[in-house]
């Protein structure tokens, strides 16, 4: 009998062991990868004065705190005989029609494409042979457990040498948003790779540690090279993005879109500037593309390389239809295209759910090419607004995009600038049909439904995030979800009714009115650089002519009336003429006025002998 | 048990390189072997693109530091081609021989690391017994450069997967862990005199010290 305790004594130690591997191997493998999981304010180093907390201290190898995710995967009950595959999955958008193959999710402007850079499959390999001894037993999970502390020293350094640790350092280092994102599934099964995969990648065993009645062993299949995916990261923006803001949106947008071949993404506003090798418009900018790419995971979109294609910024670009269509679009898409429609406000991003975002999308994208111009505008107004940025520039998930705060403010009032700029929306409801700037307005409207969806998707990342063994589970911070929160604080000063008559509509306000003019001055003009743009911008208000009117009559009358006083004669003169003129015609006067009173006094003269 | 000894690949490198690729190779080899508590710490290379852990032990930094400094004055005495530096695990067993209590030290690992130094005098300030460097900053040696650069990182990168391969094949001979923090065995740094007779006669010597190899636990 006690012998048999003991047994089961030693076996429950060694199941506690295989499940503590488990559990290490996992938290050392995301820690690496997955810069979401790394629990915030948490640095590279671990903090020397920090007590150790019991269950870090397994395997001699002080980790740090255990991300959450891990806990939920409860490995104390799962099946340890069943392997735990972890896959590190490499999130890019591409435009490229030819990655369709490898499409996991369509979004309505551009294409997640996911590719598996890493498998990991850890496991416990149950081998059934003699029935352990006591003595065995005890002494070999202990040798067991020895072994074990080596093969997680070897996985940790093993981490650092792989290739996707580069990656996944410039997502860390990385001040802005970057191009692509990493995320992972833990599963108990996988998707075999497919030929062509299988020959870019390598694979290493790691030497399997002899356990009771089995074996404890860790593979990895990688990419050797990520060369292939153009990994970059913007860490050249500076925090004041919103100068670059400015002008750049402004023109290169409607370039893009004659030539975005997929008509995916009416804007494709360039979320970095980095890989797009055709233009630096879609560039743009780092503000509206980073900070989206930080807000999840998930979502964060790499706007990598082909700008063009790029749905974030040109958020009105997308709403660029009718706005009543566009609104019906909005309002049967799902909350999940919603929130991508926040994201294209701000950057490319990806909500949790691949945002299709324009939800239907191929039409709308056909109109955006004709109607581009007044499309920027919004981009531009808020741009220029610093408030816009404010709100937002503390948030630090926020990375460059002036108006998006992922825990922001939310859809409330809270924010003055918001709010106003909601009910500029609403009031241009009335004024929505086949305006250019009815796409901001729809993108409040979308922005209703957005908020709805902000709920889902925090629903979303809880259920992602616990994932069990069979489940897939998704590194992702619900707080990262709330694009659509950015909405809120995105300021729409310029809603324009009508694009084409520029003068005639006050409707809303005077800033729209503003807005369509600048609109259609600054994109026809400042084409090449922000500055032009800006300095078109700059004249435009500053030649507004409700301002001017008042002004330009002034001189005219103030000169009208030296004249009146100085000479009598003066009503035939009353004509608009300028101040100089009247003084010339007022020195003849006094001299003819000088000559006449001469010839007087020596008339009298003459006369007084 | 046996004493395992690894020989890592030889690496190419110049003056300036050698504290950073031997902090890296050593403190790698240290990290696997620290097998007590430890707070891993990640450090960058600032020459290369490679990212190696420490134990997070300041004491071993030190002296890990010492014996670099020494391996570079070495190598500036005698700038032979070849340099080596020699870590060593081992064991203290107190032996009783004829009365006297001798504490023998019983090696069970050992680990080489060759570096091949370049000729080209570093901007070494008081040597005058180089040669004048004569680097012609044309766009070929630039190239040049550049290509061994690359070349010494991808070896290391080499050199690095070495010992994690070293690591895990070998784990048997690995003595009972004390109970201690940090670094858990008992090691030394060595720089073997003289790299013409280096490795024969290093072993040679240490066989002797050691005696017969025998099972440790």
């Amino acid at each position: 009998m006690d012998l048999q305790g003991n047994v089961q004594v030693e076996y429950g130690r060694f199941e506690q062991i295989v499940s503590q591997f488990l559990s290490k191997s996992l938290h050392i493998i995301l820690d690496s990868r997955v810069p979401s999981i790394r629990p915030f304010g948490r640095s590279g180093d671990l903090l020397l004065s920090t007590p150790v907390k019991k269950r870090d201290k397994w395997f001699n190898l002080v980790l740090g705190d255990r991300p959450a995710a891990i806990d939920n995967l409860n490995f104390g009950h799962r099946n340890l005989a069943e392997p735990m595959i972890i896959d590190i999955v490499l999130v890019q958008e591409v435009p490229d029609s030819s990655y369709e193959h490898r499409l996991t999710t369509t979004l309505g402007l551009g294409k997640y494409v996911e590719t598996v850079i890493e498998r990991w499959v850890v496991q416990y390999e149950y081998i059934r042979t003699v029935f352990p001894q006591v003595g065995e037993s005890s002494a070999s999970y202990k040798k067991t457990y020895k072994k074990s502390i080596i093969l997680m020293r070897s996985l940790y350094s093993m981490m650092r040498l792989l290739p996707a640790y580069r990656a996944f350092r410039k997502i860390c280092s990385s001040t802005q948003a970057s191009d692509f994102d990493i995320n992972y599934k833990v599963s108990s099964f996988s998707v075999p790779f497919s030929r062509e995969e299988e020959e870019a990648m390598k694979s290493y065993n790691f030497i399997p540690i002899d356990a009771p009645q089995g074996r404890l062993s860790i593979s990895v299949t990688y990419r050797a090279s990520l060369s292939d995916f153009n990994l970059e990261t913007s860490t050249s923006f500076p925090p004041q993005i919103i100068t670059d803001y400015v002008g750049s949106p402004a023109t290169d947008p409607f370039r893009a879109f004659p030539s975005s071949e997929k008509g995916v993404s009416a804007t494709s506003f360039p979320l970095r500037g980095v890989q797009s090798p055709s233009s630096t418009p879609f560039h743009r900018p780092h503000s509206w593309t980073s900070g989206l790419h930080k807000i999840s995971p998930l979502t964060q979109p790499l706007s990598g390389s082909p700008p063009v294609h790029r749905q974030s910024t040109m958020p009105y670009d997308c709403l660029s239809p009718p706005t009543n269509t566009y609104g019906h679009r909005y309002q049967n898409s799902t909350h999940h295209r919603t929130t991508s429609f926040d994201e294209h406000q701000l950057s490319p991003p990806f909500s949790p759910s691949p945002p299709t975002y324009l939800s239907g999308g191929n039409p709308l994208k056909t109109r955006m090419h004709s109607e581009t111009a007044p499309m920027s505008i919004p981009c531009l107004m808020m741009g220029r607004s610093p408030r816009y940025l404010s709100p937002n520039l503390s948030d630090p998930n926020r990375h460059s995009l002036p108006p998006l705060s992922p825990r922001s403010t939310k859809y409330d009032p809270s924010s003055q600038d918001s709010a106003s700029g909601i009910r500029l929306s609403r009031k241009s409801d009335s004024l929505r049909a086949g305006e250019l700037h009815s796409g901001m307005t729809n993108h409040y409207s979308a922005q209703k439904v957005l908020r709805d969806g902000k709920d889902d998707s925090g629903r979303f990342s809880g259920v992602l995030s616990s994932s069990s063994s069979p489940r897939i589970g998704f590194s992702r911070s619900s707080s990262r979800l709330s694009f659509q929160d950015d909405l809120d604080d995105f300021d729409f000063p310029f809603i324009v009714d009508d694009v084409d008559t520029s003068d005639s509509h006050s409707s809303q306000n005077l800033d729209g009115k503003k807005g369509s003019e600048f609109t259609s001055q600054v994109f026809s003009a400042a084409k090449k650089s922000q500055d032009a743009a800006v300095g078109a911008l700059v004249h435009v208000l500053r030649t507004a002519p409700p301002l001017r009117q008042d002004s330009s009559c002034y001189s005219p009358r103030s000169s009208k009336t030296e004249l009146e006083g100085e000479v009598d004669a003066a009503s035939q003169f009353f004509v608009p003429r300028k101040t100089s003129d009247a003084l010339e015609e007022l020195r003849g006067y006094k001299e003819m006025k000088d000559l006449l009173l001469s010839k007087s006094r020596t008339r009298v003269v003459v006369k007084e002998p | 048990m046996n004493c395992e000894v690894c020989q890592l690949k030889e690496l190419e490198v110049e003056h300036f390189e050698i504290r950073e690729v031997l902090r890296c190779i050593l403190h790698t080899i240290l990290f696997h072997r620290a097998l007590g508590l430890v707070r891993p710490k990640d450090v960058d290379l600032e020459l290369f693109e490679i990212t190696y852990v420490q134990c997070g032990d300041v004491e071993l930094e030190k002296k890990i530091d010492e014996k670099i400094d020494q391996f570079i004055d070495r190598v500036e005495k005698h700038p032979n081609k070849k340099n080596q530096i020699c870590l060593s695990f081992y064991e203290e067993k107190k032996q009783a021989v004829w009365f006297t209590n001798r504490v023998e030290r019983l090696y069970w690992e050992q680990w080489y690391i060759n570096l091949n130094v370049a000729q080209q005098p570093k901007s070494h300030s008081g040597k005058s017994h180089y040669s004048k460097v004569v680097v012609d900053p044309g766009e070929s040696a630039l190239e040049e450069r550049s290509h061994r650069r690359a070349a010494l990182e991808a070896s290391l990168r080499e050199v690095l997967f070495q010992i994690i391969k070293f690591v895990n094949e070998k784990k048997d001979h690995v003595p009972p862990i004390p109970n201690l923090e940090g670094v858990s065995f008992l090691y030394e740094i060595t720089i073997p005199s003289s790299s013409d007779s280096a490795f024969g006669m290093d072993m040679f010597k240490r066989m002797l010290q050691t005696g017969h190899p025998t099972m440790l636990s």
